[in-house]
Formats: C-alpha cells, sequence, structure tokens
C-alpha cells in the first residue's frame, strides 16, 4: 500500500482508505503503518476489530461491567499514543492485550477493588438448575432463566481467588486459547494449563459448598415449618 | 440433591496439564490413549477430570461480553481527537515563552557581537589609550627630570641645600 504523507494526515477522517478490497481485508500490519503515519480512520479500523476482545478482557478481570466501557477507551487511547514505538515484532493483537492488562492493574490498585463476597442462599428451584446443568449439559431454556443462571455464575467466581476467576473467565466465556492467556498473562503455556486445571477444580468447590448451604437452608426451613 | 464431583488437587501434579489438554481435546492420539489410561487406574485423577468437566458445563451458562458496536469507536476517536487538542492547549504557553526567550536571546547576542566587532571602540575612543600599558613600580626613587624653566632649577637647588642639613 502508498505511503500516505504527514500533510494529509490532518484530513485522515476524510480519506476514503480500501480497508477492504474486494474480499480481502486489510491486515492489520498495514493498519498499524499507516497509523503510525498519523491515519485516523487506520487505527479507527483497528479499534473495530479489536473493540470486542479488548472489551471481554477487560470484563474478565474487572469483573465490573459498569467500568468496562472506560477502561477500554483508556486502553486504546494508550494504543493511538504509543503506536508510533511499536516495532510490530508481536502481532499487534498481542500488544494491545498487554495494554489492556496492565491498565486493568492500574485500575484495581487505585481503586483498591476487592472481590464481593456473596453468600446468600440458593432457591430449591435454582438448584435444581444448576444441578441439572453441571450434570447433564443442559442449558437454560429460556433468556431470563439464563440471565439469572448467569448472576448466580458471577457470584460464585466472585468467592474465587482473582487469578482463578480471570483465567476461567478469560478461557471459557471470552474464548481466548491458552497460547493467548499465556502472552497477556506473561506466563509459561504449561503454567496457565496447570492453573486453569486447579482453578476448575475450585470453582466445583465453591458450587457444592453453595449447594449443601442451599440444602442445609430448606431442610432447616422444612424441619421448623413440620415443627410448626 | 447434587452430585458429588469429587475433590480439589486429588490430580497428580505430573498430570495436570495433560488432563487440561485432554479436557480441550488438544491432545495427539499417543497422549490422549496414555492420558485415559492414567485416569482410568487413578482415582484422584479421575475424579478431578469429572470434575473439571462439571465446570467446563457451568460456565457454558455465560455468553461472552457483547460487541460494543460502531459508536464505541467513534466514542474512541472522539477522546483521542480531545486528548490531543488538550495536549496541544497545555503545551501553547511553554512554547510561546520559548519563542520570547529565543527572540531575546538572540538581540542580546547580536549586540554583545557587533560590540566586540569595533562598535563599542567608536562610542569609548580613548579608553584603551587612557589606560597605563605597563605596570608602574609605586616603591622605586623617581627617575631624575630635566628642569623645565628657571623657577624649577632654583627649587632643585633648594631641595639639594636642605637635603645635606
Amino acid at each position: 500500500m502508498r505511503d500516505v504523507p504527514k500533510s494529509m494526515a490532518a484530513s485522515a477522517t476524510a480519506l476514503r482508505l480500501p480497508l477492504q478490497v474486494g474480499e480481502k481485508r486489510v491486515d492489520d500490519r498495514e493498519l498499524v503503518r499507516l497509523s503510525q503515519n498519523g491515519i485516523e480512520a487506520a487505527f479507527e479500523e483497528l479499534v473495530r476489530r479489536h473493540q470486542q476482545r479488548i472489551f471481554g478482557l477487560v470484563a474478565g478481570i474487572l469483573h465490573r461491567p459498569d467500568d468496562v466501557e472506560d477502561v477500554a477507551q483508556q486502553v486504546f487511547l494508550k494504543a493511538y499514543l504509543g503506536i508510533k514505538k511499536f516495532d510490530q515484532r508481536a502481532a499487534f493483537s498481542t500488544w494491545l492485550y498487554k495494554i489492556a492488562v496492565n491498565e486493568c492493574w492500574d485500575y484495581l490498585r487505585k481503586r483498591k477493588v476487592r472481590p464481593l463476597v456473596y453468600e446468600a442462599d440458593l432457591s430449591e428451584e435454582q438448584v435444581s438448575r444448576l444441578d441439572g446443568i453441571v450434570s447433564s449439559d443442559r442449558p437454560p431454556e429460556n433468556a431470563s432463566t439464563r440471565t439469572e443462571t448467569r448472576e448466580i455464575l458471577d457470584k460464585m467466581l466472585e468467592e474465587l481467588p482473582e487469578q482463578d476467576r480471570q483465567l476461567l473467565v478469560l478461557k471459557e466465556i471470552e474464548g481466548f486459547s491458552v497460547q493467548e492467556l499465556a502472552e497477556i498473562l506473561d506466563l509459561n503455556v504449561n503454567t496457565v494449563k496447570v492453573r486453569l486445571f486447579r482453578a476448575r477444580g475450585r470453582i466445583m468447590d465453591t458450587y457444592r459448598r453453595r449447594l449443601n448451604s442451599s440444602a442445609n437452608a430448606h431442610a432447616t426451613s422444612a424441619a421448623i415449618r413440620k415443627e410448626s | 440433591m447434587a452430585k458429588d464431583w469429587g475433590t480439589t488437587n486429588a490430580a497428580c501434579e505430573s498430570y495436570e496439564a495433560l488432563l487440561e489438554d485432554y479436557l480441550n481435546g488438544d491432545l495427539s492420539a499417543a497422549d490422549g490413549k496414555t492420558v485415559t489410561e492414567h485416569w482410568q487406574s487413578c482415582a484422584g485423577c479421575r475424579a478431578a477430570l469429572q470434575n473439571a468437566a462439571a465446570s467446563l458445563r457451568l460456565l457454558k451458562v455465560a455468553a461472552p461480553t457483547s460487541d460494543p458496536g460502531h459508536g464505541f469507536a467513534r466514542v474512541v476517536m472522539a477522546r483521542i481527537r480531545e486528548k490531543s487538542a488538550g495536549g496541544a492547549n497545555f503545551w501553547q504557553p511553554f512554547v510561546s515563552f520559548g519563542w520570547r526567550f529565543a527572540a531575546t536571546a538572540t538581540l542580546a547576542l547580536g549586540v554583545f557581537v557587533s560590540y566586540n566587532a569595533g562598535w563599542g571602540h567608536w562610542l569609548q575612543p580613548n579608553v584603551t589609550t587612557a589606560r597605563p600599558t605597563e605596570s608602574v613600580d609605586l616603591f622605586a626613587p623617581e627617575p631624575a627630570r630635566v628642569p623645565a624653566n628657571g623657577d624649577e632649577v632654583l627649587m632643585m637647588v633648594a631641595d639639594n641645600s636642605h637635603a645635606k642639613f
């Protein structure tokens, strides 16, 4: 692709970039190069391409839906300010994910956010629904049930150590691969696998604890009802 | 009532990473066979694997975060432009001061150079000639002078006579 002089950068938004040539998309490397030359439209295309994964990554780490958009915006702002120094030795996505992870740590440090602990009992209906999902891979039937189950799952995830929760959410919910997680979190691939496997055990411990405490609560209330 | 899904950390340490791969279907046929043979004969690994498989089903309930849409990219670009403009305004006073300082320094340098180059001599023509060029010994005796007129001759004779007495 052609080199765009800096003088054109001011009118970059008005510039019609051939970001898609026929069926073939301009790749990230080219868009990065154009962005480094000051073409805002190229950077905007990079934002569009990566915004969903950045949202997923930030949501997975923060676990605070209200703050995800602010932090994601900050990630892209930092990427824009630093793109001239990016030498493209790594993939743009990897570089961007690392910015996102650092931004999330900064955010957590500044806000001193601690995971919320939720220990309320589940209803009998919720217990049987969760048990059905875990036993037979049966997804919740309708949207409201799915939302409710997701909320219960979120609360269980909040009870886990932060690293376990992040790994499980990023891998199983946001769809990051083990290799990607290793690169993003600066960990060995094998370490990620071991930690993930242990985190799976811990969330099932949380799950069992909740079911047991709910079963005990229901048994007690049934006994009280019977006595009265 | 909930089933018992086994206990945490019951798997053999050397098999944890392999069991994770097994769960995700990332093992080769040969490695898969080895792991299968192991968990079939190891109660701890079997329980941990069942546990992990159950967690996989549990986590399937959650959907990934949805795409924020095209509006997000526009908001980001607007923030970038705002930040760039804000950056320019922030530095503007420093830039103005820098230019003023540079102009003043250039003027001062010009005056200094032209003064040294001779312009200053024209303003003060006798400064250098009025200054003594040789060092003077204040304690050396005054050199003998030739009297300029008759009065001075008389004064010298009187001094000499006075010195003898």
